[in-house]
C-alpha cells in the first residue's frame, strides 16, 4: 500500500491522456487512376472512424457523400482525414465529385 | 446512434441564454441566412440573397434588404466574400446602403468532436455615411443521424460619427433534417433587435456539372412578439464553382 497515492497520481496523469490519444479506429482509403481503393468498406456500427484518404494520382479529387454528410477535396499526392460515424447499420455510398464515372465506393456497417 | 442529451444541449442553451438577455440587440434587418462551419477547399461562388419583412414598429414597411457577393475559399479551412448590400422597402426605392466584407474560418475537422465549430467576422460601412459595423461570433452545428442543428452567435459593435457606438449582439438557430440533397427541411429561430421569429425553411443543392452547384435556401419567419416584424421571408441562391 505503501505509495499507493503517487501511483493512482501517475496513473490518471498517463491513462487519461492515453485514451483521449488513441482515438477512433483508422481505415485507409487511396485514390488511384480515378478510383477507390479499396472500394467497399466495412466498419462497426455505431462507432465512430477515421478514414485516411490518400490521393494518389496528380490531380485532385472530393470525396463525397450525402448519406455521410461529408464533403472533402483531396489535392493530388495529398492525404486528408475525414470522420465519420457513429453510423446506424447500413449502406452509405460516396463518389468522387471530379471523376463520379469512375470514383465511387461505400462504407458498410454493421 | 447514442445521443448525449446533457452534452450536446446544455451548451447550445447555455448561449441562447446568455445572449437573449443581453441587454441590447442588433439594428436593422435580424433575420438572415444561417451559417454552417464547414469550409469547402476550392471553391468559389457567386451569391443573392434577400430578406423581405412587412409591418415592424419603427420600422419602414416592406422592408426589403439584398445582397450581391462573390466569395472564394484560402485553403481548406478559410473563406472569404465581397457584399454589396441594397435596401428596399414602401418608402424609397431599391439603393445601395453598403460594403460589407467577410471571412469565415473553420475550427474543427467535421466529425471529430462532439460538435463541429467555426468562427466568423464581418465588417460593414454604411455607403455615404460614417457608419461602421463589426461583427464575430461563433457557427456550431451538431450532427444527429440525418438530423443537423446549427446555431450562429454573434455580438456587433457599431461607431462612427453618424451613430451611437452601441455594442449588440444576435442568435440564430436552425434544425435541419437532411431528407434528399435537393430538399433539406427545417425550422429556424432568430433573435437580435426588437426581433424573436421563429418558423420552417428549407435548402437543398442542385448539381449542375462537375463542381458546379446551385445552393438555394427559403425561410418564412413569424414574428413571436409585438415588436418583432409580423413576417420575415428571406431567400438565396448560390452558384458554387
Amino acid at each position: 500500500m505503501k505509495y499507493i497515492v503517487p501511483r493512482l497520481i501517475l496513473l490518471l496523469l498517463f491513462a487519461v491522456p492515453l485514451s483521449a490519444r488513441s482515438g477512433p479506429p483508422v481505415i485507409t482509403l487511396e485514390i488511384r487512376d480515378h478510383l477507390f481503393f479499396p472500394d467497399t468498406i466495412e466498419i462497426p456500427a455505431n462507432q465512430k472512424v477515421k478514414l485516411l484518404v490518400i490521393n494518389r494520382d496528380d490531380t485532385a479529387e472530393e470525396f463525397e457523400s450525402f448519406e455521410l454528410n461529408r464533403e472533402k477535396i483531396i489535392p493530388g499526392g495529398a492525404k486528408a482525414i475525414i470522420f465519420i460515424g457513429p453510423l446506424a447499420p447500413g449502406e452509405y455510398p460516396f463518389f468522387g465529385e471530379f471523376f463520379p464515372k469512375t470514383a465511387q465506393g461505400k462504407v458498410i456497417a454493421r | 446512434m447514442k445521443f448525449d442529451v446533457r452534452s450536446t444541449l446544455i451548451p447550445i442553451f447555455a448561449l441562447m441564454a446568455l445572449l437573449l438577455n443581453h441587454p441590447a440587440h442588433s439594428d436593422g434587418v435580424v433575420v438572415d441566412k444561417i451559417y454552417h462551419p464547414y469550409i469547402e477547399a476550392m471553391e468559389q461562388e457567386i451569391e443573392w440573397r434577400s430578406v423581405w419583412q412587412d409591418q415592424q414598429p419603427g420600422q419602414e414597411n416592406n422592408r426589403v434588404l439584398s445582397r450581391l457577393a462573390y466569395g472564394r475559399s484560402f485553403g481548406d479551412r478559410w473563406f472569404g466574400e465581397a457584399y454589396l448590400v441594397f435596401a428596399e422597402s414602401t418608402e424609397r426605392s431599391l439603393e445601395l446602403e453598403g460594403y460589407e466584407l467577410e471571412v469565415r474560418h473553420q475550427l474543427t475537422e467535421q466529425g471529430q468532436y462532439w460538435a463541429d465549430w467555426g468562427v466568423i467576422m464581418e465588417l460593414e460601412k454604411e455607403d455615404g455615411a460614417d457608419i461602421w459595423e463589426f461583427s464575430s461570433g461563433l457557427i456550431v452545428e451538431k450532427e444527429l443521424g440525418r438530423w443537423s442543428a446549427t446555431a450562429n452567435a454573434l455580438v456587433i459593435q457599431e461607431w462612427g460619427s453618424d451613430i451611437d457606438d452601441e455594442l449588440e449582439s444576435t442568435l440564430a438557430l436552425q434544425t435541419r433534417y437532411r431528407f434528399k440533397p435537393y430538399l433539406e427541411p427545417a425550422l429556424e429561430f432568430h433573435s437580435g433587435q426588437d426581433t424573436k421569429a421563429f418558423g420552417p425553411a428549407m435548402q437543398g443543392n442542385l448539381r449542375l456539372g462537375i463542381r458546379r452547384n446551385l445552393h438555394w435556401e427559403m425561410g418564412f419567419l413569424f414574428g413571436l412578439d409585438s415588436e418583432s416584424p409580423d413576417t420575415s421571408i428571406r431567400a438565396g441562391l448560390e452558384y458554387e464553382f
